[in-house]
């Protein structure tokens, strides 16, 4: 074992409290609506799924901004954010691309601007997606920079099975939208096997205490079940059951991994 | 402006805390709490948002110690740790706000009056040392008394050190008395002591360096600490891959039903 | 400081601080300098840094310990049997510097055939009288001489350098009549120090501190070796010292030592005392102690009978020495005091002055206060309610008052007591019952002001103005100023006697501004002097008159300020390594004293590597790289003429020009009253019996003060098994007044502490971090446990001692609060200065908090009763 100064802590562990999460799982929900909703138009599947995931994504938008600005300790300069551009900074580029995002989801509802808002909200969707994932796995703390790769992608699934669990919960049981369900829910299921497998001290966490049951329970919640439950029944109220599943699991997911860094700035790296 | 430098030689330190005050007393830096922590004579145990000057106390019962003390009786050694003005400073890069800047003496600033208290440098800093203040919702830490840096004055813990245990001045001048030191530590059979500034990793070196005695990690000065921008690559691969996976398998998944559903 | 006094003649630390950087080893003892005196501390530093050694001798391994090359532990009241061992092997191992010690000492003074040692009377010295437990200490003189034979009871001044012993009559010519040079003869001061500590051997070392005799010879020898015609070493002290009642004894070891290795008035040598406060040098200069008047001239003593000026100047004059002066003095001062009103006729106002009629040390008053006798008391710049012996017994007393006026920075527990004491918590005072009316008046601080401090190298710095005092906070000077107009507004329409004096008082200084603020620089114009009839600043003492033609303030502090618009004490270009240039440090701005014993008899430096004045006969004066402690023209060769007086009585090798034989005293014939050599006793409350005079284990003329509510054990007893020491912590000040109420100071050390061994800390089942309640005869206070291995357990005497470490900074109020150490600490007075014995006492410990309210005294009264005493038996 390494020496260490009276067991003092040396990393600062997040300040974050639960709105980041929150925003985490929203801004994830609403990027994989936009995606959903652009490429259901653009292959004219579904009007209404593309309409509702466009109101989606551009309701997403504003309540992330939100979420974000009650985390600052100055809410009132949240405008700093875009003082400048640092591509250097996942936190900077995060900002800018919400920013985008919010103003291209809505632009996406004009009708006149769709054709160009649409598609750019849709990429701007991916990156809502997956920055989050850059943005913890980029820092100081070992549990999440040990996992930068793994993050965006688990985010990503995350992201995408909560817009489809939303959309399945308001009705919608369009086929391609289930498939698009049980791929996230196929892809959460391998991570969370990963996961499990990874043992390393810095990925403790992950497995143990408080932090490694919510990560845990976010992953069966949003891997294995909703895919079992899509697999086996075509029917309307499985379906819904395994959105429900599919969003609370992705909800403690992020809820988790926040949890598990600051456990992880405890330990030493 | 020329480039300057804390060299904090622990070999000279007494433990006065005349650093850790000097330092709130310059910068008005509000009470950290009032807590006996029992770990030695230190009750402020780490730099925060509201300790940017932190001596360590470290009381070993034989091994170290000065001189005639060597090995035969406990020891006592101080280190007074401070915010180290990274080369590649984790928390500059991670500000999103441009608060966190390089000023032209090489150190790393915090503007008060940008920040917006988004807590991302927080977790940038691989020394755990700058953090949010809850009562101000800012970022705050070592400013490496700029301003009196501005008006040629030293920085008020180096000012205040009785001992010169905190040396201050060009960072190359600093980096050579660094070696000599060491040199002259060792003719007087202290061969324990050690440089340390983080060169060898991907920080790239610290305006702050420290000569201490024994394993640094002993006072939270890590051995292998990295920027965290060196995981952003990684970081970015996976989340164009995983972002290009969304967009195609959701086409993939609408045009497969699309077709189906003509046929 | 007497035992610097007595020994060399002035009462104040031998050296500068810069100066410790040139020695060759430093032992510093009674101290724990690099937390004191942090910035002192640097030269020491210094010192090692250039190859010195240094050496800490600490009961507690403490951040001195943490820069020594060598820490060294003993039982905390045993410094004597260390000191005297030290003498003893530098005896016994012909380690002294011969040349000097025969020529710049009294070693060779022949002693009177009527003295006996204590060895000889087991543990006294001749002339103990038991009836009123003091010496008469004629038989201690040099042969030939004698005295009215009256104890030594007004010599307290003496302490201070000035021998004021009553002699009816003549000034008694104190020279040794015979020397033996050869240090030979059984009645040599020499020969009977050797006796006097044969005893005192490496194994007693072993055996009674708890120094392993190994570490105790690796101290003698490395501190030996670097002294000698080309090594110094010098030795650096403070309250770990004095605060015992032995410590005017154990400062005179270190004087012996010190002489004995030659390292007096030497570059890299002498006694470095470390003061307290940032001028608590200057308040004894210009005294607030009550026996002694500015320059060290002596409070004239209603019992010894000087009711006229001439006696008073026979009594404290000199025929030989510099205190030949001693009229010139003590008239220009009443000039200064009375000016137009103090006429020859009138004895200079001499009657004005007031008498010593008792004991009005701090303890004396203060038990008087206690027993109702004081009508009212002012407290400035002191916090008696923390700081003292015995505070609960302080704090009680103060409930005794009819008024109490304190000035301070903030409200502290000395203005407090009557509501939030912890004998108001206790129910001994019920805040409705008390009568003393007090007042609590805001002081400015020394950043609000100007004036000059004196610090511990007598040293005057000159400190500007940086801010106003905020509100009606106002300067000691402004109020006490202002206090003397009104009082003499009030004499002048009351003519009766008493007045006179208050009357006769001159007191008119320029007053500035808008609060009327008195001229700080013309008060320090009247310390250094004028001449009564222009006015002009006198250059230094050697102008000062006896005849009412010039007067001065502080004849010691006489060239402070030499021509109008030269205030040196605010000069502040150092020039030289000794910092000549800046501030200006007394007497005459010698920065090293007795300097001329840096040079051979002939008057060329020892060697090259330690010159700092020589005698130059080219110019046939003194010159070098300080200025001369020494009359400049006098040769080294130089002869008093039949019936010379004053300095041209003393020779030109005689260096310690105080004296009245010119010699450094390691044998000091008059002026102390426990002895004119070392002895050691225990302190007054002791686990151990003393192992060299079992019949007087204790200081015999030491005033234990016991009394009910002063209560002592005796030696050895079962209900309080440990030492207990106290001490400071950097992070904190003194009383507190200053650190607990400034968040900066308060949070680095929030909580009162007890520092014991893992030993100890496992016989009691005291957790580390946890509460712990100590207890002594006086009090009961609770503190965190600090287990640490730096507070070691002894193996004294074949039986395990365990000592228990008390900083004394909490009290009740500040932004950090905690129990006073001082509610255990005993009002005792040691001998000559009167000082308490904070450092070794002894005391009770258990696990846990201690009681509340009236259950913390039924606790202490059944500790008395014997109810807890600890069951595991300490013994190895
Ligand atoms: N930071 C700070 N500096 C101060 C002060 C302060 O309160 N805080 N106070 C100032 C004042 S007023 C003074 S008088 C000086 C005092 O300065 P010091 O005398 O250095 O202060 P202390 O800590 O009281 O005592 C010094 C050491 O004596 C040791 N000691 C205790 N008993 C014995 C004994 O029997 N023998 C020996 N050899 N050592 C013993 C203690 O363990 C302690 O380490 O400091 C001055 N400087
Ligand atoms: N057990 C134990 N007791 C001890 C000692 C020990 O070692 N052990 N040491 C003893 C020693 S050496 C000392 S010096 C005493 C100290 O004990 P005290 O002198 O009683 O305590 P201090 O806190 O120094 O009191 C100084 C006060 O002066 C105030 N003050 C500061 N500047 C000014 C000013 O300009 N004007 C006025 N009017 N007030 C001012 C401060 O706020 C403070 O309250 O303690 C003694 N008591
Ligand atoms: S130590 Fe931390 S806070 Fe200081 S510059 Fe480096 S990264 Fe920034
Ligand atoms: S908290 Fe302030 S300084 Fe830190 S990253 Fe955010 S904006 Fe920059
Ligand atoms: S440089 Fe200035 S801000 Fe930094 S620790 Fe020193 S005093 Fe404090
Ligand atoms: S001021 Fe200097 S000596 Fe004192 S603790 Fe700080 S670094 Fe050490
Ligand atoms: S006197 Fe002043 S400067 Fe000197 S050590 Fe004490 S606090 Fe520091
Ligand atoms: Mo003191």
């Amino acid at each position: 074992m390494s020496t260490t100064y009276y067991d003092v802590q040396l990393l600062k562990p997040p300040v974050w409290t639960w709105e980041v999460p929150v925003y985490f799982f929203v801004g994830g929900a609403a990027g994989g609506a936009a995606i959903i909703g652009s490429i259901a138009e653009w292959t004219g599947t579904s009007g209404h799924l593309a309409r509702d995931a466009r109101i989606l994504a551009a309701a997403g938008a504003p309540v992330s901004a939100a979420l974000l600005t009650a985390d600052l300790g100055r809410p009132a300069r949240f405008v700093n954010m875009l003082r400048v551009f640092k591509p250097q900074s996942a936190m900077s580029v995060g900002s800018w691309t919400l920013a985008s995002f919010s103003a291209t989801t809505t632009g996406a509802l004009v009708p006149a601007l769709t054709t160009v808002a649409g598609p750019t909200s849709a990429a701007l969707g991916a990156v809502m997606l997956t920055y989050t994932g850059v943005l913890i796995g980029a820092t100081a703390i070992p549990v999440w920079n040990q996992n930068v790769r793994l993050l965006p992608v688990h985010f990503a699934a995350s992201g995408v099975a909560s817009a489809a669990a939303l959309l399945t919960l308001m009705g919608h049981d369009d086929d391609a939208l289930n498939d698009i369900a049980m791929g996230a829910a196929a892809a959460e299921t391998i991570i969370g096997a990963i996961i499990e497998t990874k043992r390393s001290a810095a990925t403790r966490p992950l497995r143990h205490g408080p932090t490694g049951w919510v990560i845990r329970a976010g992953g069966v919640l949003s891997g294995p079940l909703p895919l079992l439950l899509r697999a086996t029944s075509k029917r309307p109220g499985w379906r819904r059951a395994a959105g429900a599943m599919a969003l609370v699991g992705s909800l403690l997911t992020r809820l988790g991994w926040i949890a598990a860094g600051r456990e992880s700035a405890k330990m030493k790296g | 402006m020329r480039t300057t430098a804390f060299l904090t030689d622990s070999t000279l330190c007494i433990g006065c805390k005349a650093c850790e005050v000097a330092c709130k007393e310059y910068n008005d830096v509000p009470a950290d709490g009032y807590v006996f922590t029992g770990r030695s004579y230190d009750n402020t145990l780490h730099l925060g948002h509201s300790t940017w000057r932190h001596v360590a106390f470290v009381e070993m019962d034989t091994a170290l110690g000065v001189g005639g003390n060597a090995g035969e009786q406990i020891t006592w050694s101080f280190v007074s740790d401070v915010c180290k003005h990274c080369e590649h400073a984790g928390c500059l890069e991670a500000c999103p706000t441009g608060s966190i800047v390089r000023t032209d003496v090489g150190s790393v600033y915090v503007q008060p009056d940008v920040c917006n208290g988004c807590g991302y440098c927080v977790v940038g800093c691989p020394f755990g040392v700058v953090d949010r203040r809850p009562s101000d919702g800012r970022a705050f830490k070592c400013t490496f008394c700029y301003d009196r840096q501005r008006d040629g004055e030293q920085p008020a813990c180096a000012k205040a050190c009785p001992t010169q245990s905190i040396l201050f001045g060009e960072i190359d001048d600093l980096r050579a008395h660094a070696q000599q030191r060491l040199d002259t530590l060792r003719s007087r059979g202290i061969d324990d002591a050690v440089f340390w500034d983080s060169g060898h990793t991907s920080v790239g070196g610290t305006h702050a360096m420290f000569i201490v005695r024994g394993d640094p990690e002993a006072y939270n000065l890590p051995a292998n600490a990295e920027v965290p921008t060196i995981y952003l690559r990684d970081g970015w691969r996976s989340a164009a891959a995983a972002a290009l996976i969304a967009l195609a398998g959701t086409a993939a998944a609408f045009l497969a039903r699309r077709t189906t559903g003509i046929g | 400081m007497p035992g610097l006094g007595t020994s060399f003649g002035r009462g104040g630390a031998t050296t500068a601080q810069q100066d410790l950087a040139n020695a060759d080893a430093i032992l510093i003892m009674g101290s724990s300098m690099a937390e004191q005196h942090p910035v002192a501390f640097r030269f020491v530093v210094d010192a090692r840094e250039r190859g010195g050694t240094i050496i800490h001798v600490d009961p507690r391994f403490t951040r001195t310990s943490a820069m020594a090359d060598l820490w060294v532990p003993l039982r905390a009241g045993t410094d004597l049997v260390f000191l005297g061992a030290l003498i003893n092997y530098v005896l016994q191992n012909g380690k002294e510097f011969r040349e000097y010690v025969v020529h710049y000492t009294n070693a060779s003074a022949i002693i009177r055939p009527d003295f006996q040692d204590t060895e000889d009377l087991a543990g006294l010295f001749s002339g103990w009288n038991e009836d009123d437990h003091k010496y008469i200490t004629d038989s201690w003189l040099y042969d030939g001489l004698q005295t009215d034979g009256s104890s030594s009871e007004e010599s307290s001044s003496s302490a201070h350098g000035l021998w004021g012993k009553s002699r009816g009559g003549q000034p008694m010519k104190l020279v040794p009549e015979h020397r033996d040079m050869t240090l030979q003869d059984p009645r040599c001061v020499y020969q009977l120090l050797k006796r006097h500590f044969a005893r005192y051997t490496p194994e007693l070392v072993e055996q009674w501190c708890g120094t392993p005799k190994a570490q105790f010879l690796r101290v003698a020898e490395a501190y030996t070796a670097a002294s000698g015609p080309d090594k110094t070493a010098a030795i650096c002290y403070a309250v770990g010292w004095t605060q015992h009642s032995t410590g005017v004894q154990i400062i005179r070891a270190a004087a012996i030592l010190q002489q004995l290795l030659g390292n007096i008035g030497r570059p890299g040598g002498g006694i470095m005392a470390l003061r307290g406060h940032a001028s608590i040098q200057g308040s004894t200069d210009i005294p607030t102690l009550y026996d002694i008047l500015p320059g060290y001239l002596p409070m004239p003593n209603f019992e010894a009978g000087t009711h006229d000026l001439q006696t008073y100047l026979q009594q404290n004059g000199t025929e030989s020495g510099w205190w030949h002066n001693t009229d010139k003095y003590t008239v220009s001062l009443l000039k200064a005091w009375y000016g137009e009103a103090a006429t020859k006729d009138n004895d200079y106002g001499y009657d004005w002055l007031p008498r010593i009629t008792g004991d009005h040390s701090h303890q004396g008053y203060w038990l008087e206060m206690d027993d109702g006798k004081l009508e009212g008391l002012f407290v400035f710049g002191q916090n008696p309610a923390v700081g003292a012996p015995n505070s609960r017994l302080e704090r009680r007393a103060l409930s005794k008052l009819d008024w109490l006026v304190v000035r301070d920075l903030v409200e502290i527990e000395t203005a407090s007591f009557w509501y939030d004491s912890p004998e108001v918590e206790r129910g001994e005072l019920r805040p409705e019952a008390i009568k003393t009316e007090v007042f609590l008046l805001p002081a400015a601080s020394h950043v609000e002001k100007e004036g000059t401090f004196t610090n511990t190298q007598r040293l005057l710095q000159w400190r500007e103005k940086a801010i106003d005092p905020p509100g009606d906070a106002r300067s000691d000077l402004w109020f006490v100023y202002h206090l003397g107009r009104r009082l003499k507004a009030r004499a002048a329409r009351d003519p009766r006697p008493r007045n006179a004096g208050l009357n006769a008082l001159t007191w008119t200084y320029r007053e500035d501004g808008p609060i009327r603020e008195p001229n700080a620089g013309e008060v320090l114009q009247e310390i250094n002097g004028r001449t009564t009839a222009d006015r002009t600043l006198v250059g230094g003492f050697r102008e000062l008159k006896a005849d009412g033609s010039t007067e001065c303030g502080c004849w010691i502090y006489s060239g402070v300020f030499p021509e109008p618009g030269r205030n040196r004490a605010n000069e502040r270009q150092s020039h030289d390594a000794l910092g000549h240039g800046w501030g200006f440090s007394w007497p005459s701005d010698r920065r090293i004293m007795y300097n001329r014993a840096s040079a051979r008899p002939d008057g060329s430096p020892w060697s090259e590597r330690k010159k700092l004045v020589w005698w130059d006969s080219a110019t046939r004066q003194w010159t070098g790289l300080d200025v001369p402690d020494f009359t400049p023209t006098k040769a080294p060769d130089y002869q008093p003429p039949k019936g010379a007086v004053g300095d041209d009585a003393l020779p030109g090798d005689a260096p310690f020009i105080m004296h009245t034989d010119g010699l450094g005293w390691i044998w000091v014939p008059i002026g102390l009253r426990d002895g004119p050599l070392p002895t050691y006793y225990e302190p007054l409350e002791s686990p151990l019996a003393n192992p060299l005079y079992p019949a007087h284990p204790t200081n015999p003329p030491a005033d234990r003060k016991e009394r009910g509510d002063n209560r002592y054990v005796p030696v050895g007893d079962e209900r309080f098994p440990y030492v207990l020491t106290t001490y400071r912590l950097t992070e904190h000040h003194t009383a507190g007044g200053m650190s607990r109420h400034v968040s900066r100071l308060a949070e680095l050390q929030p909580e009162f502490f007890a520092e014991i061994s893992p030993a100890l800390a496992k016989a009691i089942g005291a957790e580390h971090g946890g509460w712990v309640t100590v207890a002594s005869p006086r009090g009961v206070v609770e503190a965190r446990a600090l287990v640490t291995s730096r507070m070691p357990p002894l193996e004294v005497n074949g039986r395990i001692v365990h000592q228990v470490g008390l900083p004394y900074h909490w009290g009740s109020r500040g932004l950090v609060t905690g129990d006073s150490a001082n509610d255990l600490v005993a009002m005792s007075e040691e001998p000559n200065v009167r000082i308490m014995e904070t450092k070794g006492l002894v005391c009770h410990i258990a696990p846990g908090r201690r009681p509340r309210g009236r259950a913390a005294n039924a606790y202490l009264e059944s500790l008395m009763r014997g109810e807890h005493v600890a069951h595991h038996r300490v013994s190895h």
